[in-house]
């Protein structure tokens, strides 16, 4: 990708500017890197999708730009995470908490835990309104009631003092948005918001949080494994592999022409309604294990198309000759001008 | 987002329906209420001890000595010709404040200790726990005993004694329920919203491992009273001719062939609020549940 400056401020028209994050877990007496010198940039109000299968490091990016990484098992090293003019890689312990829950806010995958369950839900959302903007307990419970009825909590005035047990799946995770939006953040990351729900379910949380995004400006980040809800949802997606970002791409461009193998194979994968197949396409073999990434490609093993040279040696994440917004981390894709085949129709 | 006018709150917010719901869900367990009622009634006794109590508990009348029950003695009279009832109702003065005052301040401190340390966790948990083990490895009599012997008998020295005793307790019940709420989710959520150590601690952490500790302090001061009970029954408690259920029973133990009732009535009293106290902690489990309390 394109460099930018090093040590300014981040262009305007991003929202965050991660820059070289590498985070390395202590794995018998070893550090081993989960998440392998990422860099994006997201856009105002962008949606950015952050998939990948389980363990590739997509949570884990996210926990790092919060700073959460917990700190006597692993170490989060970044040339630059820009937000609003401030580098949150060397930023203190305690700049990081004015700037959780206030400027960038962060939504989990367990609705039915994440939740205090001793706790009234209108006290939980008006904490983070206490805390970072100092607003009185009238105040705050205010301006929480209001939030609630945003998202779309049905009564929520009756239901202001109940106890999260009193709430199904959905509703918590609504009251989970809820507290993540108290402050109005510039940037929510989304971590897998919906896996833990029923379906119909999920559609009205894309739902709400799509309508949100409209109302607010906030840019997001989505963490998913599941590329139905990208295609619904994002502006751009970064597929991630073992740690690294293999490809990143408009999401219309990225559905018409998967360029990295991987990517490929992951929307192969996808069970389709339109397509008669008796059997579901799956990528042969599995992700090597953090204590033994190969040297070259960390997706060589299970490539279909795969070089010598992909073992020895690791592409750097390359623009595309035809499309420079589009860039893949495969020798074999960027050497041609066009990929050999496209799975997926427009 | 546009500001929107107040769209109002709900009536009760707050303290006000959390004490509501509390007394609703007390209430609801029958036994503890019973509870309650007992502990309530020695209280208020105790306290009204100087316009109730028939006589002065000091007063000696060598012309009643170890009387029987009487109209004019309803518990009798001990050695001295003192008034049971009214030494019982000065007694339980000093008694339960004895009790709450070590018991409170140990709960304090202790949770405090057990809180900080299950949340910070590694080598300040290892410190913090191993001192209170070695303090554990007393019995609490023992422990009790070797502090009062160093700095005397009195009713401050018998509050700290106690009160270091339930000291490690305490620390443990907090810590290792601390240990296993750390790990959820939901203070993750916490972190994710930029609190601090302290506002999670306190907000997050405590009132999850509250239930724990107010039932172990309900029956903690069962504990207290007996230690008072013991040490002032081996002469280490408060001086005489201050009256404590402990010192009257070890009074009456000298007598207790020919006039059982001196003993008797201290025990009894020691019984009935030991008892009161542990019905009181079953019902506070169902109180702090939100669980039982919203139900």
């Amino acid at each position: 990708m394109a460099r930018r400056p090093a040590n300014g401020q981040a262009p305007a028209q991003f929202a965050l500017d991660v820059r070289g994050l590498t985070t390395s877990f202590y794995v018998g007496g070893k550090w081993f890197p989960a998440v392998r010198d990422v860099s994006f940039a997201l856009k105002r109000h962008e949606t950015l999708a952050l998939v990948g299968e389980s363990g590739c490091g997509k949570s884990m990016t996210a926990m790092s730009i919060m700073g959460l990484v917990p700190k006597d098992a692993g170490r989060v090293k970044a040339e630059a995470i820009l937000f609003e003019g401030q580098d949150l890689a060397r930023a203190s312990e305690a700049k990081m908490r004015e700037v959780r829950g206030d400027g960038i806010s962060m939504v989990f995958q367990e609705p039915m835990t994440s939740l205090n369950p001793v706790l009234t839900i209108g006290f939980q959302v008006s904490e983070a309104l206490r805390h970072h903007r100092g607003l009185s307990r009238r105040d705050a419970a205010a301006r929480a009631l209001h939030i609630l009825d945003q998202v779309k909590i049905p009564s929520a005035k009756s239901r202001f003092n109940d106890y999260p047990h009193q709430f199904s799946g959905g509703m918590r995770q609504r009251v989970m948005i809820a507290m993540a939006l108290a402050c109005q953040p510039k940037i929510l990351l989304a971590d897998e918001p919906t896996t833990a729900l029923d379906v119909t379910i999920q559609a009205q949380i894309l739902e709400l949080l799509r309508e949100l995004k409209r109302e607010t400006g906030m840019a997001m980040i989505f963490i998913t494994h599941n590329l139905g809800v990208v295609a619904e949802l994002a502006d751009r997606v970064a597929v991630m592999y073992a740690g690294q970002i293999v490809e990143i791409a408009e999401v219309a461009e990225l559905f018409a022409r998967p360029t990295h193998p991987y990517t490929e194979a992951l929307l192969r994968s996808i069970p389709r309604s339109d397509r008669d197949t008796a059997e579901l396409y799956t990528i042969p073999g599995q992700v090597p294990p953090i204590t033994r990434m190969p040297p070259g490609c960390k997706f060589a093993d299970r490539c279909a198309y795969r070089l010598d040279r992909c073992q020895a040696e690791e592409q750097q994440l390359a623009p595309l000759a035809k499309a420079p917004a589009h860039a893949v981390r495969c020798w074999r894709r960027t050497e041609e001008t066009q990929p050999e085949m496209v799975v997926v129709d427009a | 987002m546009s500001a929107v006018a107040d769209p109002g709150l709900p009536a009760k917010t707050g303290r006000a329906l959390l004490i509501a719901q509390a007394l609703k869900a007390f209430r609801a367990n029958k036994l503890s209420s019973v509870g309650v009622v007992i502990f309530l009634t020695v209280v208020v006794l105790a306290l009204l001890a100087p316009i109730i109590a028939p006589h002065d508990p000091l007063e000696q009348n060598i012309l009643h000595r170890m009387e029987d029950p009487s109209a004019e003695f309803w518990l009798g009279t001990d050695s001295y010709g003192r008034d049971i009832l009214s030494r019982l109702l000065y007694g339980a003065r000093i008694s339960l404040f004895i009790g709450v005052a070590a018991i409170g301040s140990a709960m304090l401190i202790g949770s405090t200790i057990g809180l900080y340390a299950g949340y910070r966790g590694g080598k300040v948990d290892a410190v913090i726990m191993q001192a209170m083990d070695v303090l554990l490895a007393f019995p609490a009599l023992i422990l009790g005993l070797v502090i009062v012997a160093m700095l005397g008998p009195s009713i401050q020295n018998l509050i700290i004694a106690i009160s270091l005793t339930a000291i490690p307790p305490f620390a443990r019940i907090a810590r290792a329920p601390t240990i296993v709420v750390k790990e959820r989710d939901f203070v993750e959520a916490c972190r994710a919203l930029g609190f601090n150590d302290t506002r999670i601690m306190l907000l997050h952490v405590l009132p999850n491992i509250l239930s724990e500790i107010l039932v172990m302090g309900s029956l903690w001061l069962a504990t207290a009273i007996r230690v008072e009970a013991s040490l002032s029954f081996i002469g280490l408690g408060v001086k005489p001719p201050t009256a404590t259920w402990g010192g009257m029973i070890r009074e009456g133990f000298e007598k207790i062939l020919d006039t059982p009732w001196l003993s008797v009535f201290p025990g009894l009293a020691i019984l009935l609020v030991v008892f009161s106290l542990n019905l009181i902690g079953d019902g506070l489990r169902d109180v702090i549940d939100p669980k039982t309390r919203t139900d």
